[in-house]
């Protein structure tokens, strides 16, 4: 067991700590969804690509938060640990999706993705101070929330409905 | 009596062909025009009268100044339009043409039309034969100077147009007899309000008796004018009270029964004159007929039922190639309606036959001669013509 | 005549004392409750139909637009305006009317200076247009019919033990009767992909003239015979009828035509193909969008090659759709048709395997793609994977080959569309062939009310024995130790879409059921396999969300080549039809534009 993961068992955490998570979760992601393009074939590229631009957006928000001094004064706050946050850090370690994923396997993985992220946001926002930190967060769960519901309708236009 | 005979020998010989030799130039004569706007008229026609002094020594009919090629419009319109329209060949009976009309749809597109809806138009075609002698009996009054007849009559009208008017939904025209049936069923209470019309009609009709059947003046100037002779009937084309008033008693509702007459208790009135008296008081007996006709239908006609035979889509309705004669005892005599069918969705021809046609053309220029012009209107209105029915 | 009838008529003078029975102000006397005044029209309600306007025998109505009313399907947007003028007050516009949203209130004075006034749209601000009395027709309208003609079907009991043709079709009497309750107002016309002329071909069925119905199905659509028979009929759904009784059979009806028309007549009617232009184009997919550009093209006298992949023309009408709906014979006459107007189609030969992409566009002057989607997509949920799960797509395809397929005594079928009902009573078919009984359950995401898949075909499916369990979501193919399929675990679906109508499955852990079953056959949606375009053209051309992009004219981005059917926009043989006949014309188009150019 690794050290973060130890530190995962204790219950609370700082806001550093989460933040920074966060902010891994993001560029990982979009570090991941970048790689993938060249990887898919073009009928789907249009896919990872909206899916890339959005996290990196997120990596963007992130970036202005960390220079706000508003929030650099909360970073030593300790919280509770969202009951999310161990399948939200797992999202950390990107999946292997093979050579060439199709569509259907993109969308699965951006929808377990999606999911853990609006179950993380949603908890920190209602745990973290008010302040921007809070309104980063309640923005971050929406976006996520959003996202997912998307994600669920293209999905089931793709898989589920083309056949009638 | 029956034996009429004006004396002619004041009056100018006859050529071969029967024709008068008037000279206007000698200022005997004189050319008077009754109609086409005159209160004696019984509807746009005209009279056009040859006096000497206030004796008539000929008279000639003019129609035409309502033609609105009504038997042209049918061929014009699908089976189902063909319905609005029959209505308004005769303002003052309309529910005849309606009849006829669906009748003879239903003959030729072989469409069997519910009980209900059967006694349904008995009770409407009653009602509107009602409506017929009221004015029947109006007109007779006012022709003879009697205002207050029109005034009575119109009044009990009114009232039967009320009752019209909540079972059809309308007053004049009531377009409810449609080809499969009838549009719908008797409003509630509608029996009640029927009776009371019913009997405020036979109130008046007490006080017609009074002021009119007993009346002297009256008895004098229609007992003995305008006898049509017997023998007319059959080469005049003669039909219903008018010949019901010279002894015969035709009637269709009796000789060939059609819808429920034949399950309906009356006697046909007649009178022996011929006269003008005599034509007024068979019409006289006969709203009385109608009346009992009308409670008769109430009583026993089905409480419910379906109005309308299932009958095809009417916007491509076509009837196969065929043809027939629908007709009934209308106020006025035999009314009936020849459809012709052609296989296409539009009537070939429509030939609507009204008694008016005869009563008030020839039959009038044969009784004219020798008459007084006062008694021209009355004479005129004894007939009971409408010449809406004469022109189409 | 004595002194007595002197004074009698004396006696009347009583009257003197009588009230006076004249109205003395006509204005506002309240007319009968069934009055026939001024019209009524419940705007949400009408459809604009125009019914009232066809029977009007004054042409006092007029369909115009009206502020507010947007077309949609099986509303035209248009809604009566009434010229009191003309108007006689006969009300056949109220007893024709197809919603009953056309009333009268009882009201008949309306004073105005202005005669235009008296030309209106009844239903927007006309002072009795909430009045409850006035005349309404009683019941339902009885100038046109309700009820839909029976169509005689196999009962259950009969059918499922083999493959044949399920319905009888119309005999003539049954047909003329369906077709007379068309009332004509064309919304159909507009619904229908192919815009077929519906009323037209309805009329000419009730005029028995069937050579002039087979001509007018052929001016719209080559697959007529097919498309009789298993349309998704979106025109019923439009249809006027259908508001106060059942929608007409359109779809019995356009099948009831070719019926009544020998093949070699229909050669007759249609004609030979004009001269020959010398110009050449390849059609990828012999389905019913492939096969529809051929025939326009060919007719057109271009040269038409269709190359196939299968053994047999016909695509998924072929291979997807099952014989009991759609017999092979009737879909080989459409076809037949389609060969006689010189169509050449060259089965078992795959684009990317027998002839290259490159070759096509070489050796022709433009090439059509309409591959259709023939690939099965799988739920991908745990134990998918291995022997025992099935694509529908691909039995009914082995079953139509004539293959050996798997027939276990029970089975689980995933999905709610016609794919799945058509594999469900397939297989129910085979099972009561090889063990005299079915044993079927087929389970979906939606609820009943939502399945994808026709009416009919939910009913048939049922009588056949088909047990069908909605709203569950797949969770696992349950498999023994061995590795053998034993069933298919589900969880209830809550609910399947959000507040916004997003698919957003929400499931009932607690409500978990075990579907036995030793074969799960997944029946979801399906994709289309674009492999034949190798990686070059892949890259080169532009695409819209997983499908190759297109113009509204069927353009892809490369000027050579034009794609239509389900591969590009779905989901049924008419739109394939439909897109058929505009890929075809914009191909006219180009190789005309090229004739000028040179």
């Amino acid at each position: 067991m690794s050290e973060m993961n130890k530190a995962k068992l204790s219950g609370k955490t700082t806001i550093r700590e989460i933040f920074e998570t966060a902010t891994e979760f993001e560029k990982v992601a979009h570090r991941f969804y970048t790689a993938l393009i060249p990887n898919v074939s073009k009928d789907i590229r249009w896919l990872v690509e909206e899916l890339a631009e959005e996290e990196l957006e997120h990596v963007d928000l992130f970036t202005k938060l960390a220079k706000d001094p508003a929030v650099e004064a909360v970073m030593v706050a300790e919280i509770a640990r969202p009951v999310a946050d161990g399948k939200f850090s797992d999202c950390v370690q990107t999946p292997d999706l093979g050579p060439n994923p199709d569509d259907q396997a993109v969308l699965q993985y951006a929808l377990m993705r999606e999911s853990a992220a609006m179950d993380q946001y949603t908890e920190l926002a209602e745990s973290t101070p008010v302040g921007p930190l809070k309104d980063a967060f309640v923005f971050l769960a929406n976006e996520e929330t959003k996202h997912k519901a998307e994600l669920e309708k293209i999905y089931y236009e793709v898989v589920h409905s083309g056949g009638v | 009596m029956f034996n009429f005979k004006p004396d002619r020998t004041q009056y100018p010989a006859a050529d071969a062909d029967g024709k008068l030799e008037i000279d206007l130039e000698t200022g005997k004569y004189l050319k008077l025009w009754q109609g086409p706007n005159h209160p004696g008229i019984t509807g746009n026609m005209s009279v056009e009268l040859t006096v000497c002094g206030d004796e008539v020594v000929e008279g000639k009919t003019h129609v035409g100044y309502l033609h609105r090629g009504f038997e042209k419009l049918m061929e014009r319109r699908t089976f189902i339009q063909v319905f609005p329209i029959v209505c308004r060949v005769c303002v003052p009976e309309p529910d005849f043409n309606e009849y006829c009309y669906a009748a003879a749809v239903e003959d030729l597109a072989g469409i069997e039309v519910p009980e209900y809806a059967t006694w349904m138009r008995t009770l409407i075609l009653e009602m509107g034969r009602f409506n017929s002698y009221m004015m029947f009996l109006g007109g007779i009054g006012g022709a003879l100077g009697l205002g207050i007849t029109g005034q009575w009559m119109t009044y009990v009208r009114d009232l039967m147009l009320d009752r019209f008017e909540e079972l059809t939904g309308a007053r004049i025209y009531h377009m409810f007899i449609l080809p499969g049936g009838v549009r719908g069923h008797l409003p509630e209470g509608f029996e009640a309000r029927m009776e009371e019309v019913l009997s405020t009609a036979e109130r008046y009709l007490d006080d017609i008796d009074k002021v009119m059947f007993s009346n002297s003046v009256f008895k004098t100037r229609t007992k003995g004018v305008g006898v049509i002779d017997p023998k007319l009937f059959e080469p005049y084309g003669v039909t219903g009270p008018n010949a019901r008033a010279g002894g015969v008693a035709k009637d269709l509702r009796k000789d060939s029964p059609y819808l429920v007459y034949d399950q309906l208790d009356f006697e046909v009135a007649t009178a022996t004159d011929s006269d003008i008296f005599a034509r007024a008081t068979v019409r006289r007996g006969d709203v009385q007929t109608s009346i009992d006709l009308i409670r008769q239908i109430l009583r026993k006609m089905p409480k419910d039922g379906p109005a309308m035979a299932r009958i095809p889509n009417v916007l491509h309705w076509k009837i196969p190639r065929g043809e027939t004669y629908i007709k009934g005892e209308c106020s006025r005599g035999e009314y009936g309606y020849y459809l012709v069918t052609d296989g296409t969705g539009y009537p070939r021809r429509i030939n609507v036959r009204g008694p008016s046609y005869t009563h008030a053309m020839a039959l009038l220029e044969h009784l004219i001669p020798g008459t007084n012009i006062s008694d021209v209107a009355a004479l005129m209105v004894s007939l009971h013509t409408y010449p809406p029915e004469i022109e189409r | 005549m004595g002194l007595r009838e002197v004074l009698t008529p004396f006696t009347v003078w009583k009257h003197v004392f009588d009230e006076p029975v004249t109205i003395k102000n006509p204005i506002g006397r309240p007319a009968a409750d069934r009055y026939r005044g001024f019209h009524q029209n419940d705007m949400a309600s009408c459809i604009g139909c125009g019914t009232c306007e066809a029977i009007c025998q004054n042409a006092a109505i007029d369909m115009v637009p009206v502020d507010g009313i947007e077309t949609r399907t099986g509303d035209s947007g248009l809604r009566p305006q009434i010229d009191y003028g003309r108007c006689c007050w006969c009300a056949l516009c109220v007893d024709v009317c197809m919603t009953g949203s056309l009333t009268m209130s009882n009201e008949y004075t309306w004073v105005d200076t202005d005669p235009d006034a008296f030309r209106f749209v009844p239903g927007l601000e006309e002072p009795w247009k909430d009045d409850e009395e006035g005349y309404e027709r009683e019941g339902k309208r009885v100038l046109s019919g309700i009820e839909r003609i029976h169509m005689e079907e196999m009962p259950p009991e009969t059918r499922i033990s083999n493959f044949e043709e399920i319905v009888d079709g119309y005999s003539r009497a049954e047909a003329i009767l369906e077709a007379d309750r068309c009332v004509e107002c064309g919304l159909c016309v507009a619904t229908c992909p192919a815009h077929m002329s519906i009323p037209d071909y309805i009329a000419a069925v009730r005029d028995q003239d069937y050579d002039r119905g087979l001509e007018i199905l052929y001016e719209t659509n080559p697959f007529s015979e097919v498309c009789g028979r298993v349309c998704t009929h979106k025109c019923e759904t439009s249809c006027a009828a259908l508001h106060e009784g059942d929608p007409i059979a359109i779809r019995w009806l356009k099948r009831h035509i070719v019926d009544e028309v020998p093949f070699d007549r229909r050669l007759e009617l249609i004609g030979k193909p004009a001269a020959p232009t010398g110009r050449k184009v390849a059609i990828i997919g012999a389905g019913p969008a492939g096969l529809t550009a051929a025939f326009d093209l060919a007719r057109a006298g271009h040269g038409v090659v269709v190359f196939e992949a299968l053994s047999h023309a016909g695509g998924m009408m072929r291979y997807g759709i099952p014989e009991y709906r759609l017999p092979y014979e009737a879909l080989d006459r459409d076809i037949g048709v389609i060969e006689a107007m010189g169509v050449e189609i060259r089965t078992n030969c795959r684009v990317g395997r027998d002839v290259t992409m490159d070759a096509l566009r070489r050796d022709y002057d433009s090439v059509i793609l309409a591959i259709g989607l023939n690939m099965g997509r799988s739920t991908r949920v745990p134990g998918t994977e291995g022997p025992g799960v099935e694509k529908a797509v691909d039995l009914l395809r082995r079953i139509t080959d004539g293959e050996e397929v798997p027939v276990p005594e029970r089975l689980v079928v995933i999905g709610g569309g016609n794919v799945a009902m058509d594999i469900a009573r397939s297989m129910a078919r085979l099972q009561m062939q090889k063990y005299g009984r079915v044993g079927v359950t087929l389970t979906a995401l939606e609820d009943i009310d939502h399945f994808l898949a026709d009416r009919e075909e939910i009913v048939e499916s049922r009588e056949e024995g088909v047990q069908i369990f909605d709203a569950r979501g797949p969770q696992e193919v349950v498999r023994d130790e061995s590795g053998a399929v034993t069933g298919l675990r589900t969880w209830r679906v809550k609910s399947i879409f959000d507040a916004d109508g997003r698919f957003a499955p929400a499931y009932d852990e607690g409500d978990e059921q075990i579907h036995e079953g030793t074969m799960v056959i997944e029946a979801i949606g399906q994709m289309a396999d674009t492999s034949l375009l190798e990686e070059a053209l892949t890259e080169a051309l532009e695409w819209n969300r997983g499908r190759i992009r297109i113009d509204g004219a069927f353009r892809t981005s490369e000027p050579w080549l034009f794609a239509a059917g389900d591969a590009v926009k779905g989901p049924d043989v008419i739109n394939a039809v439909a897109d058929g006949h505009r890929v075809a014309r914009t191909v006219m188009d180009e190789l005309a534009a090229r004739e000028v150019m040179q």
